[in-house]
Parts: C-alpha cells; sequence; structure tokens
C-alpha cells in the first residue's frame, strides 16, 4: 500500500538491495502489533440469499452448506452466482487476562459486507445495492466490545455479503479474533465513539464549538472503512471527556493517538499541545515520509488538563492518499511511567533493517 | 415477408444455426448453461388441421377425423402447398412417473411463424403475436416450461399447438421437439422470455413506467441484438417489457433474473431503480467501465413492494456495450422468489460437483 509507494522516493538514492527488504517489512510490522486468539480460517455456514434473521445467533444454519474460509465462494460450486450471501460460525472464545484491544479481522471481502457478533453490528464495508459501492480492496478489521463477546459459551459471527461481479465472498487472510496488546499501556482509554467532520475550520479546534452535528466515528479506524472511502483531504476528530479521579493529581501526562494517515494538528480544550512534525524534533520519530507509521505522543502541558469537568479534544487530520484518519493503535492517556513501557516496546526494540531504514530515510 | 427479407433472414437463419453449434459447445464448459436431457421424442406423427377452434386446444377434443402430419416438417411438404394462415397441430404421450417433481421443458423446435402451445388445455408458452398485431419468431426456438400441477402423470396428456404462418414456409418445420429436463434449469416462477420492446440511443426518460415504447421495435430477449438487426451496433440501448403480475411470489425480497449482458446494465421497475451490473456515466458519450462485466450472471434482489398485483408493470433495462456483442444475450429471463432462487443455488452446487 502506502508504505512501499513512499518508499519508493528513496530508491533514487540507488540503494536497490535494501528495496527487496523494504518490499517485505511493511508484512511484518502487522504481524507484530496484534496478537491472534481465535482462529476462524476454515469450513463455515453458507448460504446465498438475504434474510436479516440471519444475524440472529439463534437461527439454526444446520441445513446450510458450508464452505471453505478463505477462498471465492466460486471454487465452492458456487461459479457464476453474483449477489447476496451470507457466512455464519461459531467460536469459543479465549479468556484473556489482557485488556488490549479486541478485533475481528476478516481479510479481505469482495464486494460488500455487514458483520454481526452475537447479533450485534460490528461494522459494514462499502455499501449494498441501491446505492451500490465495492470495497474489494479494503482491509477488514472491526473493533470488538468486550461487552459483546461471552467468554462462558460460544459466539456467533454471522456476514452478509454482496458481490457484484467476478469472485466473491471472504477471499483473504487473516481471519480471526486478534488483539492489540498496546491498548493495556493506557490510564485511562479513549477509543470508541468520536464526533467527526470532513473539511477544515479553525473554529472546530475551540473548546465552545457545538459539534452536536457531526456525525460519529470510531476510532481507531481508517475513515475508508468508517464509510468515507477514497476521501483524502483535511477532517477533524473531536471528543469531550472527564479524567478518571485517579489521574487527577497527576502531573506528567500523555495523550497517545495511536498512528494517524498522515499529518495530524492536536488541541486540548482549545490549546495546541503539538503535532505530528514537532514529533520528529523530539527524536521520537525519525523517518521523513512515514508520519503515516509514526506513533502519536504528546505531552500534555501543566495546566490544560481540567480536573474537574469536562475536557475536549480536536484533532486536525489531513490525508494525502489512500488510508486515512487515526487508524490504529491505542488512544487514551498515559502516566509517564506507561508511556516510557509503551516507547521502549517500540522504538528501543527497533531492529538491525529498521535502523538501516532510518538511515537511508535521512537525506 | 419480402423476399429481399427473405434472403436475409436465410443469412440470419444459417448463422443461427452455427451459433447453435456453438453455443451446445460451449454448454459443455459453461456451467450455468442449459444442461438439456431428453426424457421423450415427441418427433413423428401429429394431428393436424388447418383453421382454429378453441376447443381444440382441451385435453377431450376428438382429433380422430384430423390429417396425420410429420413433425418437424413445413407443412408444404405435408400436403398443405401454399397455405398460409392458421394451423393446429396435437399429439398425445404418456410420461413415466419417475419425472414426477422435476422441471420439465417442452421443446417444439422452430415455428415458422408465430405459436401458442397448449399442454393439457392450458397455456405453456407463446412465442411472435397473432394478427392483428402479427409479428414472426421463426427464429426462436421453443423451450418452454411447463408450470407444476399440469403434466398427468397418470394417463395420457394431449399437446395442442397452434400455429399461424404468414408467408412461404409453415409450421413446426424444423429442429428437436420432445419433453426435456434441465439440470441446471432455473425454476422461474415468471418467466419473461420472448419479444421485448427495444430501442437503441440513451434517454433516462425510457426508464419510467409511462414511457410510450410502442414505436419501439421488437426483439427477443434473450438474443444479442446482432443477430436480430442491429448488425455492428455498439452503445446504448433500451429495453422494455411490460407484464401482468399476479402476485404469485412469496416474502418480502424477490430475484429478478436476466441471464447475462453486453456489457452493463441498469434496471429500472415501473421508473424505480432495481438494480446493476456496472457503472454508467451520467454525461452521454463518456466512457464506461464494462471489464469482464458481460461474463456476470445477473440476479437482483429487489423488493417484491416494486411490483404492482394484477396490474401492468414494466421492466426498463439501460444497455452499454462497448464493442462485438450486445444486448441480453443469455436466459433465462424472469422473476423467482428467494426461497426457490437459494435452493436452486445449493441444488446445483451438488450437480456440478457430480458433474
Amino acid at each position: 500500500m502506502k508504505n512501499i509507494y513512499r518508499r519508493y522516493k528513496y530508491i533514487k538514492t540507488g540503494y536497490s538491495i535494501v528495496l527487496l527488504l523494504l518490499l517485505a517489512i511493511p508484512a511484518k510490522i502487522h504481524a507484530e502489533e496484534l496478537r491472534k486468539l481465535v482462529q476462524l480460517s476454515g469450513y463455515w455456514k453458507f448460504s446465498i440469499g438475504d434474510y436479516q434473521e440471519w444475524a440472529n445467533p439463534g437461527f439454526d444454519d444446520s441445513k446450510w452448506d458450508e464452505i471453505r474460509v478463505p477462498g471465492k465462494w466460486e471454487d465452492s460450486g458456487y461459479d457464476e452466482y453474483n449477489g447476496y450471501a451470507w457466512y455464519r460460525t461459531k467460536f469459543k472464545m479465549v479468556e484473556t487476562e489482557s485488556k488490549g484491544m479486541i478485533y475481528l479481522l476478516l481479510g479481505r471481502i469482495d464486494d460488500v459486507n455487514e458483520v454481526y457478533l452475537n447479533g450485534k453490528l460490528l461494522g459494514k464495508s462499502g455499501d449494498f445495492p441501491p446505492k451500490y459501492r465495492t470495497a474489494y480492496n479494503e482491509k477488514r478489521k472491526y473493533q470488538v466490545p468486550r461487552e459483546y463477546l461471552n467468554f462462558d459459551g460460544n459466539n456467533s459471527i454471522a456476514i452478509r455479503v454482496y458481490d457484484s461481479f467476478l469472485e466473491g465472498g471472504i477471499i483473504d487472510n487473516p481471519v480471526g479474533i486478534y488483539i492489540d496488546e498496546d491498548f493495556t499501556f493506557l490510564d485511562f482509554d479513549l477509543s470508541g465513539k468520536w464526533k467527526f467532520h470532513l473539511g477544515d475550520n479553525k473554529q472546530w479546534s475551540k473548546v465552545d464549538f457545538d459539534d452536536e452535528s457531526w456525525s460519529e466515528i470510531r476510532v481507531p479506524s481508517e475513515w475508508e472503512q468508517e464509510g468515507y472511502t477514497d476521501y483524502d483531504g483535511y477532517a477533524w476528530y473531536r471528543k469531550e471527556f472527564r479524567l478518571p479521579s485517579n489521574l487527577r493529581n497527576i502531573n506528567d501526562l500523555y495523550l497517545v493517538l495511536g498512528k494517524i494517515d498522515d499529518y495530524d494538528h492536536v488541541y486540548l480544550n482549545g490549546a495546541s499541545i503539538g503535532n505530528v512534525f514537532e514529533l520528529k524534533k523530539d527524536g521520537e520519530y525519525k523517518r521523513r515520509g512515514f508520519e503515516y507509521n509514526a506513533r502519536r505522543i504528546y505531552k500534555i502541558p501543566a495546566n490544560v488538563l481540567k480536573a474537574d469537568g469536562v475536557n475536549v479534544i480536536a484533532i486536525r487530520v489531513y490525508d494525502e492518499m489512500w488510508r486515512g484518519g487515526i487508524y490504529e493503535g491505542p488512544v487514551g492517556i498515559m502516566t509517564e511511567d506507561k508511556c516510557k513501557e509503551y516507547r521502549r516496546k517500540h522504538y528501543v526494540n527497533q531492529t538491525f533493517w529498521d535502523y538501516v531504514l532510518d538511515e537511508i530515510a535521512v537525506e | 415477408m419480402r423476399t429481399v427479407n427473405r434472403i436475409k433472414d436465410m443469412r440470419w437463419r444459417s448463422a443461427h444455426l452455427i451459433l447453435v453449434i456453438i453455443g451446445f459447445m460451449a454448454i459443455n464448459q459453461s456451467t450455468i448453461a442449459a444442461d438439456l436431457i431428453k426424457v421423450l421424442d415427441l418427433k413423428g406423427d401429429w394431428k393436424f388441421s388447418i383453421n382454429v377452434k378453441d376447443e381444440w386446444a382441451s385435453t377431450s377434443f376428438n382429433d380422430k377425423s384430423w390429417e396425420t402430419i410429420k413433425v418437424p416438417s413445413p407443412w408444404e411438404d405435408q400436403g398443405f402447398y401454399g397455405y398460409n394462415g392458421f394451423g393446429y397441430y396435437r399429439k398425445s404421450f404418456t410420461i413415466q412417473s419417475s419425472l414426477k417433481g422435476k422441471t420439465i421443458y417442452m421443446v417444439m423446435g422452430y415455428i415458422d411463424d408465430v405459436d401458442e402451445t397448449y399442454l393439457n388445455g392450458h397455456k405453456i408458452g407463446s412465442s411472435g403475436s397473432f394478427p392483428p398485431f402479427y409479428n414472426t419468431a421463426y427464429n426462436a426456438l421453443r423451450i418452454y416450461s411447463i408450470p407444476e400441477g399440469i403434466i398427468n402423470y397418470n394417463g395420457v396428456n394431449t399437446v395442442a399447438v397452434k400455429v399461424y404462418d404468414s408467408y412461404q414456409q409453415g409450421g413446426i418445420v424444423s429442429g428437436d421437439v420432445g419433453l426435456f429436463t434441465d439440470r441446471f434449469a432455473l425454476p422461474l416462477t415468471i418467466n419473461l422470455q420472448g419479444n421485448w420492446k427495444f430501442k437503441t440511443g440513451d434517454d433516462l426518460a425510457r426508464k419510467a413506467f409511462a414511457h410510450d415504447d410502442s414505436q419501439w421495435d421488437d426483439l427477443i430477449v434473450p438474443g444479442k441484438w446482432e443477430d436480430q438487426g442491429y448488425r455492428d451496433y455498439d452503445g446504448y440501448a433500451w429495453y422494455r417489457k411490460t407484464f401482468v403480475y399476479n402476485g404469485n411470489l412469496p416474502g418480502e425480497k424477490i430475484v429478478l433474473v436476466l441471464g447475462k449482458i453486453d456489457d452493463v446494465d441498469q434496471v429500472y421497475i415501473n421508473g424505480v431503480f432495481a438494480g446493476s451490473t456496472g457503472e454508467f456515466s451520467n454525461s452521454p458519450g463518456k466512457w464506461v467501465d464494462t471489464g469482464e462485466r458481460y461474463r456476470a450472471f445477473r440476479g437482483y434482489y429487489i423488493p417484491a413492494s416494486l411490483l404492482k398485483k394484477n396490474q401492468k408493470n414494466t421492466i426498463a433495462i439501460r444497455v452499454y456495450d462497448a464493442g462485438g456483442d450486445g444486448g441480453i444475450y443469455e436466459g433465462p429471463i424472469g422473476f423467482i422468489s428467494q426461497v426457490d432462487y437459494i435452493n436452486y443455488w445449493k441444488e446445483r452446487k451438488g450437480l456440478v460437483n457430480n458433474k
């Protein structure tokens, strides 16, 4: 994706051998960040057609066909079929001590889908007819709220798929339940629903700005996955929160915003507390042209946070192309100790090749 | 028909024959296409009479005094030289009860020019239209699916075919005649194969229910337009079909099956958008992304509420062909309930695997 494109910029320096290594790295980065909890590839229940009650966990699918996931349905006896189909499966959740963020990954789905966990809608990619819009090249990654999961028994996944033409279905790995352990470093989790608006307006940084009419978006998540396919350009995120009592008298707090594609400027209670370019100067982040991959860790200046009352975060984001927004990683507040652990995990344990990359990137 | 047309027609007919051969060759590879298996041969001696009477369609009518005639063969070759006008064919047969539950097709070969086919007094299909709104269908192979409950598995069945010939050869002139099953038959509840209204060019006003298509051409669907007078035509065209819906499809959603369309299509039912494969540009004359869409089998899930019960309904299809063959070129064409559609694909999977 973008990684490869950006990296091409540095080839002019003539490091052609390194290119091959660069191409291999993006896949590695992803594997590191999520830990697999439940493998879901294998045989799933399958039926063409479209009934909303098929989302229900109690629906009896015993008479349904079974087909291999991942795999296009054309290869499982449904050659030439285009249109709606549902996939269903059950799984037992593993016990996990970790307070990390749980995700359902569904590889790639051709073309459009909605996914239900235990009857509750987790998310949607693309648009179903009549306003059909394919999302066949979007990565399927859905946040799983813990309260949706049944840790003691069976869990049901139901996926409604629409395919317009050519291959259809859940066609690529990874398919499974994963956990992002980085969320365990958070002392206060701010992921979830945020307010969101496309465009750019300085007024939107202000505390008293009324964002009531804005739409909601899940954070972290690529905005392409949230219904803003193909959108590049400016957008703003806003979130109101109250500081939990255990953090009220602590001086050194950090606002952590996962990773943002591409550039961000962060306001807390109307005051600018940092942007991605300043992160570079701090030494947290060295690779130029890799803004999308930098972890956002902003120290909260003294006297900006209100111990009592409502705090307002406003983030101006600019996306150059492809994926956009606050797209992954932990989002919330960390104390200095936790923040150090978080940094150590990602910035100290750099591999030799990460180091080489950094050196090349500095022109 | 004028002689010039006849010659042109002969050319089409031979072209059609070649296409049928190519089509049969293709069937072995393409699994959605019909895989017809003959279960009863009906070629040979039939009863025949010129003229037409309503009671001749009924099972009980006694046709003993009628002439015997060979089918298939032009009636001109069977003692009715120079006859143009109406004629009636009848034949009785029994059928093995092991076929019960299967969709049976009556194949009546090629009929010159127009026919209405009855089984045990029930009309099971027609092609072309009789005077005064005469319209030939001499180049369409007659394949009529027999609705459930019409076949008598315990006794005699009677097929009666009312034919009209306007000029030269007439009757059930060629092709295979008999009962067939299709391993891959999609059991449509409403079969819309046959004559549709057709007009080249593009105008979104044509989607409207009330749009006047009376001056449009007739085109047989399925069948590419190159075979039907639009040689070398590429670009936009519209199809329209008006039919009465008798409300016999259960469920909130039903499926409109449109077979295969070369290249992309946009479908309206009573003026309301109902489905599409491919995207159209809103500015006329702009490039349209067709890709591999001409190969896609179309089955559009639509709300049943789009159809008005016991009233006239209109399907309007906007088609864009980027080059080569164009139009709705492969069936089946019609409506099916969602339950039947789901069962069909499930059963078909078994058939494909056993092939």
